[in-house]
């Protein structure tokens, strides 16, 4: 069993055609899987719904079969069995701060003493999870008037501090500065080696080709591709699917598509990396 | 046409702003750059008369923010938050596209034919009348970008326009702003986007601390390393690959590979 099952799930919300097209795959622990797409591809509502939270929060209806850690997230109890255990992040964190907390701190503290944590506990738990997410020094800062970057990673401890095993996280990265991102980059991949289930969506191709193991390549709700991110990358049909890949593999389509087949060294597969670009460029 | 000078702030306890002073000219988009926590969206709010400074003075086409709140700027200053769901109110997009025109008194002709083309150039017309909450996020931002383009301010102030957006999106929203300098706008664009600056800023400040740091042009602010942000892998293969173009912007650079070794 994977930790994470999609089998012929189909959705639309209420006032949409369909967002999910008969979309199967599964993704196992220990691995980060990146679902791809270009807007409006279906990548936030796939996350939505492996959260449990389309239907049960947007409406709409689902078809086909949802599995997470073995539970169905729709049903009550499928939610009650892995509550705690999901970490969902979505593309606007802002939204998931509790607003009830004076000091991030508080923040991070929020769901563990809703579940019963005692003080010591809490008081050790806190402070690692703000260091592990580099914002140790914010520690004492109001929550709601924190840079969105800030948030971005108050969110990331705020649930790391429960040791989730499944970490869903829409655009991870979309408000940090480049340290930040570093930072969060190195954070997915360890709680993945920690043996979590990491499935994440962004559009973002360096960031994906950096994180994922496996790719799942949307188009229109449907899954059009999987694989190694390093060999779809390069691919003409990442443009045929409006995807589009890295900067390098962007300027090296369209370098391509200038000098037409008079250029043996610019034909795809196209590098992807400074690296192997320069390689085959210089 | 923006001019900050010697600003001090701060929104409790922490100075934000300490003394910043630097210049957005008339046909020119420059790029604030900094940390998270830099100061940087602060700044904006400043520009749009949101907020004022504690000391030290904003203003903006010779307009000093004392005084003013930010319906004295919205004739000359159209502002793209950070997050797009702070300014969309209305039912439809194209009531939300409306919204500003009407508000400053705009004729109906005047406004649907501003309306159109603002659709128009945001790839937005088959969304017109649809609710903003039922598009993605990403469609949402740029609706709200729609939205300030419409009365065709002077002044965009762009708090990360390309976040969260896709390929086809981030090029959009650097057509833009390239169209709106060539117009002799000025645009102010708050980006963690490297690939974004390169094209479609001509310059940039780095903030830390709520201070400039340094200037120049996004290529020598990201080569420096600010904010942990550094140049785009392409431009970075480019350059090691020998490759000598007109600019650094991806149409130039892919000019130049397709004739290098041809």
């Amino acid at each position: 069993m994977s930790a994470i099952e999609f089998s012929r799930v189909s959705f639309r919300y209420p006032t949409s055609g369909p967002v999910l097209r008969d979309v199967t795959f599964e993704a196992p622990a220990g691995r980060v899987t990146w679902i791809f797409g270009p807007a409006g591809a279906g990548a936030s509502t796939l996350l939505l719904a492996a959260a449990g939270l389309a239907p049960g929060l947007t409406g709409g209806s689902l078809e086909g079969s949802v599995r997470i850690l073995g539970q169905d997230p729709g049903s009550r109890s499928g939610r009650g069995a892995v509550q705690g255990k999901v970490a969902y992040v979505t593309a606007t964190p802002y939204l998931q701060l509790s607003g009830m907390a004076e000091s991030v701190f508080d923040e991070v503290a929020f769901a563990p003493a809703n579940i019963g944590w005692d003080r010591a506990r809490i008081e050790a738990a806190v402070p690692e999870a703000l260091a592990r997410l580099g914002i140790g020094h914010l520690a004492d800062r109001i929550p709601e008037e924190l840079s969105g970057g800030e948030q971005q990673r108050v969110v990331l401890a705020a649930m790391f501090v429960l040791r989730p095993d499944v970490w869903l996280l829409d655009e991870p990265t979309s408000a940090l500065d480049g340290t930040g991102r570093e930072l969060v980059r190195a954070f997915v991949r360890a709680e993945a080696e920690r043996g979590c289930v990491v499935l994440f969506a962004t559009e973002d191709a360096e960031l994906g080709l950096a994180l994922a193991d496996e790719m799942v390549l949307l188009d229109e709700g449907s899954t059009v591709a999987r694989g190694i991110p390093a060999d779809l990358l390069g691919t003409e049909l990442m443009w045929a699917m409006r995807a589009g890949s890295t900067g390098v593999g962007e300027l090296a389509r369209a370098a391509n598509r200038l000098a037409g087949e008079r250029a043996a060294h610019l034909a795809p597969p196209y590098p992807l990396t400074v690296e192997a670009a320069v390689e085959r460029w210089r | 046409m923006i001019c900050f000078d010697q600003v001090r702030f701060r929104y409790r306890r922490d100075p934000v702003l300490r003394g910043l002073t630097f210049e957005g000219r008339r046909g020119e988009a420059l790029g604030l750059f900094g940390a998270n926590g830099a100061g940087k969206t602060t700044a904006l709010r400043l520009c749009m008369a949101l907020m004022h400074p504690e000391e030290g003075s904003v203003t903006v086409d010779s307009r000093s923010t004392a005084g003013l709140g930010p319906e004295d700027m919205v004739d000359l200053v159209g502002y793209l938050f950070q997050r797009p769901d702070d300014q969309l109110i209305r039912t439809t997009v194209r009531e939300e596209l409306a919204y500003g025109a009407e508000r400053q008194g705009w004729a109906p002709e005047r406004i649907a034919a501003a309306v159109a083309g603002a659709l128009e150039e945001c790839q937005l017309a088959g969304v017109a009348e649809t609710h903003p909450y039922d598009l993605a996020m990403p469609k949402r931002r740029l609706v709200a970008l729609a939205s300030i383009l419409v009365t065709d301010p002077k002044v965009l102030l762009l708090d990360e326009p390309t976040a969260l957006l896709d390929r086809t999106g981030r090029a959009l929203v650097a057509a833009i702003v390239r169209t709106r300098v060539a117009a002799g706008g000025t645009v102010i664009a708050v980006t963690h986007d490297p690939a974004f600056a390169i094209e479609a800023l001509d310059r940039g400040v780095a903030l830390e601390m709520g201070q400039v740091m340094q200037e120049g042009s996004p290529e020598e602010l990201l080569r420096s390393g600010v904010a942990g942000l550094e140049l785009p892998p392409a431009v970075v293969a480019a350059q090691r690959a020998g490759l000598t173009s007109k600019s650094l912007r991806m149409v130039d650079l892919a000019s130049a590979l397709a004739r290098h070794r041809s």
